[in-house]
């Protein structure tokens, strides 16, 4: 299925997300007590490693490019798989991130808006950057201009209403150029999705309007790069979602499926384990 | 009230104020039947989850939907059930203030709303998880009683007084695990009604929530200086004990309001309220989280920030005594 001129493409994401996986687990180990939300970062690192260094467009020089595509986390918890990209992007320097959530850094639990280091809203209060990435992908339409939006969604945050309430939305107004990702990895902050809130994503999506993908395997690169890349070229006029099958704290062994690494702080050996499981690939 | 040992205190002021929270709402549920928890997936996080396998039936989890879980609360409670819903501070009242206005307060229902983590509890979370809002929110809505424990014991007191009380109630959380205890044996808790826990002639200290420990720190730091310092737990911002005010008013010649919230709508803002029917009432001054958004930093860097720990409220008294 993937088109063989992304060979070579789908090499450098993948290096690019085993990076953005170091950097994670560096980044939560340092925050010490403090704490880090490994999991739901985990999971998502394909899906945003094959947005920056797949498809998106954009200048670290130049933050306020305005023809760059933007990039908007909804599922805010998960900052670290977004600081990790933006420090391989060239965005934030990497001798920063070991201010992860310490005192007076800007790097905190939850994306605060920082266009120096190409962090474009604030999120953490779930539901509201998908609405908000709506407006902006309105705004471009309106402009006329050629970017599009990219919006990271938690499954666990499809229980908000505001999210249905931008879902009807967006399909109203035709955004053909917003395209979310629903990071499904199954699992939410008190258990797993199934047993919290079973609802059929897909059918919701396309009962309102919006054109689907699954892909299947989630932390797949290469499957990520061909949904994104048909749903960039669809012609559909709607908006597009891809619902990614992924596995929550994907890449360390004790954090996969797991419902208790939702968020708490990593101890050293801990550490060692998930350094060892990174380097064994 | 069932009798809390000495052996408990201890245990609760090492484990901090969201384990009283869980241990005194599984106890309500053991004594009455029509007592139930609602949670928008925060069952960890609320220590909720001792409930959820000791009373599956009286459990209810809405998935993260804030205003659903208000509105479904507000159903329960219409029928007859005690709803207690246990939230974050910083998300809860804010998202869903007009559910509770418009289904709570204004129909007066038996729902009890519970905020974690209020004021900067959650530290490097950053902003969007901070309660420094949720005071002014639920005080301003006709009906709401908001109440603030102190320590340990307190929220055990404060929480059973929620149940016991016939209207909605809005309990805020601030303080964690390592907490002091301040109230080391049994005392008469009501509604409504202010503690003195310390008296004191030149300045008086009137704090709710947790604060109340940094206030009677400052207190001895400012007797060490020949001030003497008035310590007032206000633990229910509304309704205010007025009648404590007036004995204040009338005794104390500087009032410093402590409080964990923005200076606007919170405790602060309520003396200032009462305060200007005064022609001759003394000088207020408010220390609180100010009315900005916080930098980043763990909860005692916060509090540091803001001037909230012992050492800068007594400069600040002293300060502002002259
Ligand atoms: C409005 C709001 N309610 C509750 C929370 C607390 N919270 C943080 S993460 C989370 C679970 C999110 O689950 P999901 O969207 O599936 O993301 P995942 O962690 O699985 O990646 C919750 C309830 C929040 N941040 N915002």
């Amino acid at each position: 299925m993937v088109k063989a001129v992304n060979g070579q493409l789908v090499e450098e994401i993948n290096r690019k997300a085993a990076a953005m996986r170091r950097n994670v687990i560096e980044m939560g180990y340092v925050a010490g007590d403090r704490g880090a939300h490994f999991g739901p970062a985990l999971s998502s690192i394909e899906i945003v490693a094959s947005l920056f260094f797949g498809v998106m467009k954009y200048d670290p020089g130049d933050p306020y490019l305005p023809d760059r595509d933007r990039f908007i986390q909804s599922k805010g918890h998960a900052c670290l798989a977004y600081y990790a990209a933006l420090i391989e992007a060239g965005f934030i320097p990497k001798d920063l991130m070991y201010t992860f959530k310490a005192d007076n850094s800007f790097l905190s639990g939850h994306p605060s808006r920082n266009m120096k280091y190409g962090i474009e809203i604030s999120s953490g209060s779930l539901g509201n950057g998908f609405a908000v990435a709506c407006g902006m992908a309105n705004a471009a339409k309106m402009k006329k201009e050629n970017h599009r939006v990219y919006c990271l969604v938690g499954d666990g945050e499809c229980n908000e209403g505001l999210v249905w309430e931008a879902v009807m939305n967006a399909a109203k107004n035709r955004l053909h150029n917003l395209i979310a990702i629903i990071d499904r990895n199954g699992v939410q902050l008190s258990g797993r999705t199934a047993d919290i809130m079973d609802i059929d994503i897909e059918a919701g999506w396309n009962a309102f309007g919006w054109e689907v993908l699954v892909v299947e395997e989630g932390n797949n690169a290469a499957h990520l790069l061909d949904a994104l890349i048909r749903m960039k070229d669809s012609r559909s006029g709607k908006p597009h979602v891809i619902i990614a099958n992924t596995i929550k704290g994907k890449g360390i062994s004790f954090m996969e499926n797991s419902l208790s690494w939702h968020a708490r702080p990593m101890n050293k050996e801990q550490y060692e384990h998930a350094i060892a499981d990174l380097e064994n690939g | 009230m069932s009798h809390i040992s000495q052996e408990k205190l201890q245990e609760w002021s090492k484990l901090g104020h969201r384990t009283v929270l869980g241990e005194t709402l599984e106890m309500l549920a053991a004594e009455n039947p029509r007592m139930c928890t609602v949670t928008a997936d925060l069952t960890p996080t609320a220590r909720l989850t001792g409930f959820k396998e000791k009373y599956p039936d009286r459990f209810f989890d809405v998935g993260i939907a804030e205003q659903n879980l208000i509105d479904f609360s507000a159903g329960l409670a219409i029928e007859g059930l005690l709803p207690f819903v246990v939230a974050m501070s910083g998300i809860v009242p804010m998202r869903c203030a007009e559910q509770m206005r418009s289904a709570v307060g204004y129909m007066n229902l038996n729902v009890k709303v519970i905020g974690i983590e209020a004021g900067v509890r959650f530290g490097p979370l950053g902003n969007t998880h901070y309660g420094m809002d949720d005071i002014a929110v639920a005080r301003v809505i006709p009906n709401i009683t908001v109440v603030c424990p102190s320590d340990p014991l307190q929220v055990h007191k404060a929480v059973r007084a929620a149940a016991e009380y016939e209207g909605p109630v809005y309990v805020r959380l601030t303080g964690g695990p390592g907490f002091p205890v301040l109230y080391p044996e049994d005392f008469d808790f009501q509604i409504g009604k202010a503690i003195e826990y310390r008296p004191g002639r030149d300045v008086a200290f009137i704090t709710t929530g947790s604060l109340l420990a940094e206030a009677v720190e400052a207190a001895d730091i400012l007797a060490g200086k020949g001030i003497s310092a008035r310590v007032v737990d206000m633990h229910t911002v509304k309704p205010l004990d007025t009648d404590m005010l007036d004995t204040v008013f009338k005794q104390n010649k500087l009032i410093i309001t402590v409080e964990e919230h923005s200076p606007i709508g919170g405790l602060g803002g309520a003396v200032a309220e009462y305060k200007a029917g005064f022609s001759d009432s003394p000088r207020q001054v408010m220390a609180s989280l100010g009315d900005r958004f916080q930098k980043l930093g763990d909860h005692e860097f916060l509090l540091k920030e803001n001037g909230l720990k012992a050492p800068e409220l007594a400069s600040l008294a002293e300060k502002s005594n002259g």
